[in-house]
């Protein structure tokens, strides 16, 4: 078993806000292995972001990680003091964002921004790194990369300006490569080759990558293995294929029930998850995935689950999970699911 | 930057300025030539004497004609006339000189309106909520406030009345300019004076524009790269909150043109201001028509520069 | 100058439609009652209306009061400093320099409130009808606006008093002709943005005549940031006479204005600070006193805009 590159230990980032404090990150723990690539997935608020940001420290105000570790090579990330941590940025440790229209600066040409990269961290002179800029957008398959590094981003398409932030994550050679949504912004073909662009980078470069998104299928095409984050708590982690395959947690059932299918008879309604995100500044007690969840018991609405091993490699955090579910409640007869045990619309009663 | 769509736009611009400048000395001139009594009128002068000075002035000739050799003389060789009160002074090289003066004082309480204003205004935004945030919000409100003139008086106050021993006076105002140039001794107290009021206008704008822009994905991407919090503020943060302050550019390059109409006068500056408003008191209409045709040329000059600094500084910006 | 703060323009491009957010639903008493509340609970502007009842309460005593008559020379040595006789010193006539700011507060508050209700009453009827006609008029209107606001305010305002000739009358005027674009044109933003609302719409479709729309519709509605401009109108009036004043081409002496009183005092400042120093805070007090109120009343009126 190789050393992990990265490990993040019971992680807990808070938001300070009026209304009282939100643990948007409440006891993450995962570890990353050199050259590999693993998804985040959760839907918007599960933290998912903030667990991202929380290992650059780059958490807005008024954001705080209050615990835990980010152990990169020994040293613990979150105890650097800030010229530490600017030189860990970027150079060992890259982040790209999910709309590269704001995230790039409107006012400076793309390869300046991605020449600052290199220059930052003493990497190479002004020359040097202009050469390895234009070598970066060729990899990253910009045509004609000579000509559109004196473009603003404001004349570059969306796609064109993901890959151009990918060469901006890459500029250092990082051994970790952070995507924040990456393809949201971005229209379907172009998703793809985003992502095509991302898994050969993993593959040839032996960069290790964290893929944050709320799309199950983004991760099928890149990810070996995926961690299901519900309201900032890792509820079920393991290998992609086993996920899903055979998901543990009713969330992560949900989730994949979530995509889009071409198979999908006409008549059956696309499945979304009932209820509302939690409220994080008042987390149910118990489960916190027991008000919309519906295979609940009793138990789930008192006792908080852990994350235990339910197969090989594979954790979830459930009383029930669904091999029960299936048997007992009837899962996979379900097409239209609410709150409650085993409830909701069943095969062969149609609406409408 | 300069392509050929921005080139087109500033000779459409320059032709407008042209006409401003044609539309504003008519009316000027109009308006002045319909006033019974002048410069002349005032000096009790009789006869023959009279006569030949109406003559010499052309204002013996009808409306129209000396409408029309204005004009000509305006617009073909550039001549304003000739001074009613000293008379044999030529405009024209009068107020160029006097333009000059000004614009150096202009320019420096540009400079400074900017620089100070611009400073607070990110120290503002930087440190955000601390005491030194509230200060300068407080501050500001009394900074607009306290008309140039004000500043100027509590100004020369101290330095020339108070700290007469120290300073020697240099800034008293009724001695005015040794040279041609202001020296930096003497020109920065006007310039203070002239820039402070609209310095707190531009630190309350950067305040809130640094505000907006340090929120934004690419200060996050900057940070993620490693970039020094410095480079940063300066090179990513800045040049982005300048865009909203260079609209109020605009405005704040008249209020420095009229407010150093007072400023002028203070501090004994011979600039265009000061010669405008001692016209109007002498009634020396040549040299009102004279510095306010070059007052306008001058504005409208300086609006086009407000819009190609946008060009400058905003790269989607095209004309 | 002070008026260019009201409303900073954000953003480049064309000027944005200002100041209609809050105030865009239909008018409610509620609506004047919280503003009142918030008003009530911002310091800064509660100091200052009392400053200014009190600036109010002066002037209307020196209509039938004054230490000393302001005209009347000699009633102290020439320069002589503040003393119990003469609270603020005398000036270099010998005149009482407190009898004469009394009278110098009359004339700031003619110039800026009588601005303000002839800036209202020409801004706001242009603004309605630009606003509400759109196309020609609107283009017509919206031009003349960037014409004005093109040319240096104080040295056109100095040409028409230079034809006019110096009068407090002609003053107002020539204040009101280089600085009523700005209710203009806020009205004529309220007015655009107000007439898409459904309000209106239903109004309109009902038959309601333009007159009844844009009085009893969209005024109403428009009234709080109209409020607010012409608050922060006074003070930049009061700040333009005194320019004008200081210069020697506003009001005429004997009549005292502040800005004069702060020219004569300038040329004795060696001698007799006290005489520039008087006029001189008792100004900047004011329109100090003015803009915190229109900074208070902007907030209250409208809290979505607070900066």
């Amino acid at each position: 078993m190789p050393t992990p590159i990265l490990q993040v230990k019971d992680l807990h980032t808070e938001f300070l806000t009026d209304g009282g404090v939100v643990k948007a990150v409440d006891g993450v723990s995962f570890d990353l292995y050199p050259g590999e690539s693993i998804g985040i997935v959760g839907e918007s608020g599960s933290g998912k972001s903030i667990t991202a940001l929380s290992i650059l420290r780059l958490v807005p105000d008024p954001g705080r990680v209050v615990s835990g570790q980010v152990l990169f090579h020994d040293q613990d990330l979150l105890q650097l003091g800030g010229e530490e941590i600017r030189e860990i940025r970027g150079r060992d440790i890259a982040m790209i964002f999910q709309d590269p229209q704001s995230s790039l600066n409107p006012v400076l040409r793309t390869g300046f921004q991605i020449d600052e990269a290199m220059l930052a961290h003493n990497k190479a002179n002004r020359k040097q790194a202009r050469q390895r800029t234009v070598e970066l957008l060729r990899r990253v398959r910009i045509p004609a990369p000579e000509t559109r590094v004196k473009d603003f981003p404001h004349q570059l398409s969306g796609g064109m300006r993901q890959r151009a932030m990918i060469a901006m994550g890459l500029a250092n050679a990082p051994s970790i490569l952070i995507a924040d949504e990456p393809t949201t912004a971005l229209d379907v073909t172009v998703q793809a080759q985003i992502l095509e662009l991302l898994a050969d980078l993993n593959r040839d470069l032996g960069t290790a990558i964290v893929m944050i998104t709320h799309n199950m299928g983004v991760v099928a095409g890149l990810c070996s293995r995926v961690l299901v984050m519900y309201a900032g708590e890792i509820v079920e982690q393991g290998p992609v294929e086993q996920i899903f395959e055979h998901p543990q947690h009713p969330y992560t059932w949900s989730l994949l029930r979530s995509i889009p299918r071409v198979d999908a008879l006409r008549h059956e309604r696309l499945r979304s998850i009932e209820g509302l995100a939690p409220d994080l500044l008042h987390p149910p007690a118990g489960c916190r995935f027991h008000p919309r969840c519906p295979f609940r018991v009793e138990k789930c609405f008192t006792d908080e689950p852990r994350l235990q091993e339910v197969a090989p490699d594979q954790l979830a955090a459930c009383w029930v999970t669904m091999e029960r579910a299936r048997k007992e409640m009837g899962a996979d007869d379900l097409i239209d699911i609410r709150p409650g045990a085993g409830s909701g619309l069943r095969k062969g009663e149609l609406t409408e | 930057m300069l392509n050929r769509g921005t080139l087109i736009y500033i000779s459409q611009r320059l032709v407008l300025i042209v006409f401003t400048v044609f539309a504003v000395s008519s009316v000027v001139f109009l308006g002045i030539h319909r006033l019974p009594g002048d410069a002349l009128f005032n000096e009790h002068l009789h006869g023959t004497q009279y006569q030949l000075l109406l003559h010499h002035y052309g204002l013996d000739r009808p409306l129209w004609d000396q409408y029309t050799s204005f004009l000509t003389g305006l617009f073909l060789h550039g001549n304003l006339g000739e001074s009613l009160v000293n008379r044999g002074v030529p405009i024209t090289p009068l107020v160029l000189r006097e333009l000059t003066v000004s614009a150096e004082v202009g320019l420096f309480a540009l400079l400074f309106t900017i620089g100070l204003g611009m400073l607070l205004g990110v120290v503002a935004a930087i440190r955000q909520n601390t005491w030194v945030d509230y200060l300068l919000s407080t501050t500001s409100v009394i900074g607009y406030s306290m008309p140039s003139f004000v500043i100027a008086t509590f100004l020369l106050l101290f330095f020339a009345v108070w700290l007469d021993n120290f300073t020697q006076g240099t800034f008293y105002f009724q001695i005015g300019w040794t040279g041609r140039f202001g020296t930096i001794g003497e020109i920065w107290l006007p310039a203070f004076a002239l820039g402070f009021p609209y310095a707190s206008i531009v630190a309350r704008l950067t305040r809130a524009s640094m505000l907006e822009v340090i929120r934004q994905d690419y200060i996050r991407t900057a940070r993620a790269k490693g970039l020094r919090e410095t480079v940063i503020m300066a090179r990513h943060a800045l040049r982005n909150a300048l865009i909203p302050v260079i609209t109020i550019l605009g405005p704040l390059v008249i209020g420095i043109i009229t407010g150093g109409v007072i400023i002028e006068n203070i501090f004994g500056i011979p600039g265009l201001g000061k010669e405008f408003a001692n016209s109007i008191l002498n009634r020396d209409y040549n040299i009102v028509i004279g510095v306010f045709t070059m007052y306008a040329a001058m504005v409208g000059l300086a609006n086009l520069g407000v819009d190609l600094l946008y060009v400058v500084i905003d790269p989607r910006i095209r004309y | 100058m002070a008026t260019s703060v009201s409303f900073p323009v954000p953003g480049p491009g064309p000027a944005p439609v200002v100041g209609t957010a809050g105030l865009s639903a239909p008018v409610q008493a509620s609506l004047w009652s919280d503003a009142w509340r918030r008003l009530r609970r911002n310091r800064m502007a509660l100091i200052s209306a009392v400053y200014l009842v009190i600036l109010v309460a002066v002037a209307l005593v020196a209509l039938v009061h004054t230490p000393y008559s302001y005209r009347e020379v000699g009633v102290a040595r020439p320069y002589s400093g503040p003393s119990w006789a003469n609270w603020l010193g005398a000036d270099i006539l010998g005149r009482d320099v407190l009898s004469r700011l009394m009278v110098g507060a009359q004339i700031s508050l003619i110039v800026g409130v009588g601005t303000q209700v002839f800036v209202v009453a020409v801004g706001v009827p242009i603004g309605l009808l630009a606003g509400y006609y759109k196309g020609t008029v609107d283009s017509v209107v919206s031009f003349i606006i960037n014409v004005f606001y093109g040319i240096p305010d104080l040295l056109v305002a100095m040409i028409l008093l230079l034809l006019l000739g110096p009068s407090l009358n002609n003053i107002i005027i020539a204040i009101v002709a280089t600085r009523w674009m700005d209710m203009t044109r806020l009205v004529r933003g309220q007015t655009l943005a107000l007439r898409e609302r459904e309000f209106i719409e239903a109004a309109r479709s009902s038959g309601a005549k333009p007159a009844k729309i844009l009085f009893g519709h969209i005024l109403p509605n428009s009234l709080g940031p109209i409020i607010v401009q012409a608050t922060f109108g006074v003070p930049a009036a009061i700040l333009f006479e005194a320019f004008l004043s200081f210069l020697g081409i506003g009001v005429q002496p004997p009549t005292p204005s502040w800005g004069s009183m702060a020219a004569d005092g300038l040329a004795a400042i060696r001698i007799a600070p006290h005489m520039v120093i008087a006029p001189s805070i008792a100004l900047s007090l004011t329109l100090m006193a003015f803009n915190f109120l229109g900074d208070g009343l902007r907030d209250a009126l409208d809290p979505r805009q607070k900066r």
